[in-house]
């Protein structure tokens, strides 16, 4: 192992060429472009033995990611944005066929306004396509959960987005320890499996009558309920080898006897693990839930985080219109018919405004001063 | 060295249980194709009538590996699977996105223009009834002058986009118009498309009986007319070499527009205007059929 001074960018294509991605295509996109060309040189360099496919917009570089799946390789995407939102159509195809393709998406707001700055309603926008939907707090998490994702993708016969903020994790450096080849090699391995195959011929996608349509789509749900199992397991499983443990869908910080729960993903985590710090050094019982899998959706674990709470305050990067924060809404979904929680949510650093640990810490002075939000979600930082 | 009936395998690798309606030309361009192509060959088709007829549920039409892709993304896939196959050495086997005139020419073009301009080692092939017929029969870019459809009751009065000018401006090393009417040709060209490991183009008059409103058993006779009137040239260019690959012996054009019931608004001048048109292109006198 060797600790480097890595971007969230340059972990990510780390974990890409240490899981020996053997087709990798994208098209560029700012802020997902740093991870897109650090892989590609370390094509270049002879480092990394993959065939690489230019294509010429997003919607085929997904596509051409699905082809080489469906022909038995272990195939890396990187996108973000307007660039997720234009493979809408290919990413539920990929669901729909089962395709254990890894996307690394460097989370950025979505036109209009254009803004090229961080939050996480481009991941949201996806969040019934029926990928797996990880988010990471820092750049070590990028590393890990990438390689991670490979095992659960292959395990669950299911795609994987792995999730890091724009900017304040694409490009910023931390030192990250870089796994030995050989220890990933025996995590990791590959078993090939080719849907589209010369010697074993099969039709694929063809036309599906209602006789079949919703047995697939069961079964496809089915496979997301699963990977409520393998995500944790395949936590373990690397947290035995290299001794870092994320803890696999749901991780509580400081939350034994914690009255005041903050749930979030990905940065604002790491921010509110500071604040939750503090807070507790002022003798108040707050504590953090950090959501590591958003999709599936971890209702079960994030219930018995929350059993014995009085409060719950949800932060949510995303805004879905009329309707509020995803996090938040899911959060209250988990919680209904179990436990009558008072669940104060807030839409917060949408299109890159500022939320540091001063922010986490008004909102949640906020929350337990007022009895009532004015709406079911209130903005936090207009 | 001209190519025989008796050469071709006797097995149809695609053809028996497909759900096309009677005389679908695309279906009969599928099976001539897989004469030339074999059982070392990976089919991707995108939305389109040859996708729908391809198979249902757990049936399929085709004896290679078929997959029944999004719409714009046959020649993405296409390119996806060679690099896999790249990837894991396996060097024999034939890739194919095989798209309708929409899936080709209109919504598909992005990723055939992208496939084509990286020269990925793919077969491209167009099989074109002239019209959206999955989805009833619209009027699409490779729609021809003047011809009715669903949604242009007065006919069509823009030409026909030139696929294959287009596809040769990408600098490809194999492009060939061909027709369900003229079997050994088709296959002769798609075996020298499979022979190389470069990007090719085939594009294929496929007659449709319903969007053309012509007689069920009409099929290959109405796309024999096409060619023999002049409209639908057969040839190639390989390496930038063109070569017509067969001589028509130029029928009025009307033999070939009149039974046609997309054409049957058209008078007797617009009928001369396109007689006048391939007089012109193969530099024939003027005025003579
Ligand atoms: C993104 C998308 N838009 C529209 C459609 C609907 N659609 C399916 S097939 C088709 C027409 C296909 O036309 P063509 O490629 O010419 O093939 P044909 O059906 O005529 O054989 C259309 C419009 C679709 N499946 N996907």
């Amino acid at each position: 192992m060797s600790v480097m001074l890595l971007t969230g960018s340059e972990a990510a294509a780390y974990a890409a060429k240490l899981a020996r991605i053997e087709v990798l295509s994208y098209y560029p996109i700012t802020p997902a472009f740093p991870a897109m060309e650090r892989i590609s040189k370390f094509i270049e360099d002879g480092e990394l033995n993959t065939e690489f496919v230019r294509v010429e917009c997003d919607h085929s570089a997904l596509a051409a990611a699905l082809g080489a799946a469906l022909a038995g390789s272990r195939t890396f995407t990187v996108s973000n944005s307007q660039g997720l939102l234009y493979m809408t159509e290919v990413m539920y195809h990929v669901a729909g066929l089962r395709q254990p393709i890894v996307m690394a998406v460097a989370n950025r707001a979505l036109s209009a306004p254009h803004s090229r700055f961080p939050e996480h309603g481009d991941a949201i926008s996806q969040d019934a396509s029926g990928w797996i939907q990880l988010f990471c707090e820092n750049n070590q998490e990028i590393l890990d959960t990438t390689l991670q994702a490979f095992k659960i993708a292959e395990t669950c016969r299911l795609p994987v987005m792995v999730n890091y903020e724009g900017y304040i994790q694409s490009h910023t450096q931390e030192e990250v320890d870089v796994p030995e080849q050989k220890a990933v090699d025996a995590l990791i391995p590959f078993n090939r499996i080719a849907a589209l195959d010369v010697n074993n011929p099969q039709g694929i996608n063809t036309v599906t009558g209602p006789e079949f349509y919703m047995d697939y789509k069961y079964h496809q749900n089915e496979a997301m309920e699963g990977a409520l199992k393998v995500i944790p397991q395949v936590a373990r499983e690397f947290a035995q080898v290299f001794g870092r443990d994320w803890q696999g869908l749901v991780e509580g910080y400081r939350m034994e006897d914690a009255r005041h729960a903050v749930v979030a993903m990905g940065s604002l985590v790491s921010d509110a693990r500071i604040v939750v710090d503090a807070l507790r050094n002022e003798g108040r019982q707050v504590g953090l839930v950090k959501i590591r899998s958003f999709r599936p959706f971890p209702a079960a674990a994030l219930r018995s985080m929350l059993s014995a709470v009085d409060m719950v305050t949800v932060l949510d990067k995303n805004i879905i219109f009329g309707a509020g924060g995803a996090l938040g809404n899911d959060t209250k979904a988990a919680l209904y018919g179990y436990r009558s929680l008072p669940v104060k949510s807030y839409i917060c650093g949408l299109g890159g405004r500022s939320v540091g640990t001063r922010e986490i810490r008004q909102m949640i002075d906020l929350a337990e001063n007022r009895v009532e939000q004015r709406r079911d979600y209130e903005w936090f930082g207009l | 060295m001209t190519l025989s009936i008796k050469d071709l395998p006797q097995e149809d690798l695609f053809g028996p249980g497909n759900a096309g309606c009677r005389g679908c030309g695309a279906a009969i361009a599928g099976r001539q194709a897989m004469k030339a192509l074999g059982p070392r060959t990976i089919v991707s088709i995108p939305a389109s009538c040859m996708a729908t007829l391809s198979g249902s549920n757990q049936r399929t039409a085709w004896q290679v590996p078929f997959y029944h892709t999004l719409f714009e993304i046959a020649p993405a896939v296409a390119a996806g699977i060679r690099a896999a196959l790249d990837a894991q050495g396996i060097r024999d086997v034939n890739v194919v996105s095989w798209a309708g005139d929409a899936g080709t020419a209109d919504i598909g073009f992005q990723s055939l223009s992208g496939a084509a301009e990286r020269n990925d080692a793919i077969i491209h092939v167009c099989y074109d009834n002239e019209m959206y017929m999955n989805t009833n029969g619209q009027t699409g870019s490779q729609t021809p002058l003047y011809a009715i459809t669903s949604n242009q009751r007065k006919g069509k009065q823009t030409c026909k986009k030139d696929m294959l000018a287009i596809m040769l401006a990408h600098g490809i090393g194999y492009a060939a118009s061909a027709s369900i009417s003229h079997p050994l040709d088709l296959i002769a060209k798609l075996k020298k498309a499979a022979a190389r490991r470069s990007f090719s183009y085939v594009h294929i008059l496929t007659p449709c009986y319903r969007g053309w409103g012509i007689p069920t058993d009409q099929s290959v006779a109405v796309a024999r007319k096409a060619v023999e009137c002049g409209l639908w040239e057969l040839y190639e260019v390989e390496d930038g070499v063109r070569r017509r690959t067969y001589e028509p012996s130029f029928i009025p054009v009307a033999e070939y527009l009149a039974p046609q019931g997309r054409f049957k608004n058209l008078t007797a001048d617009k009928i001369q205007e396109m007689q006048d048109a391939v007089n012109r292109y193969y530099h024939r006198e003027e005025g003579k059929a």
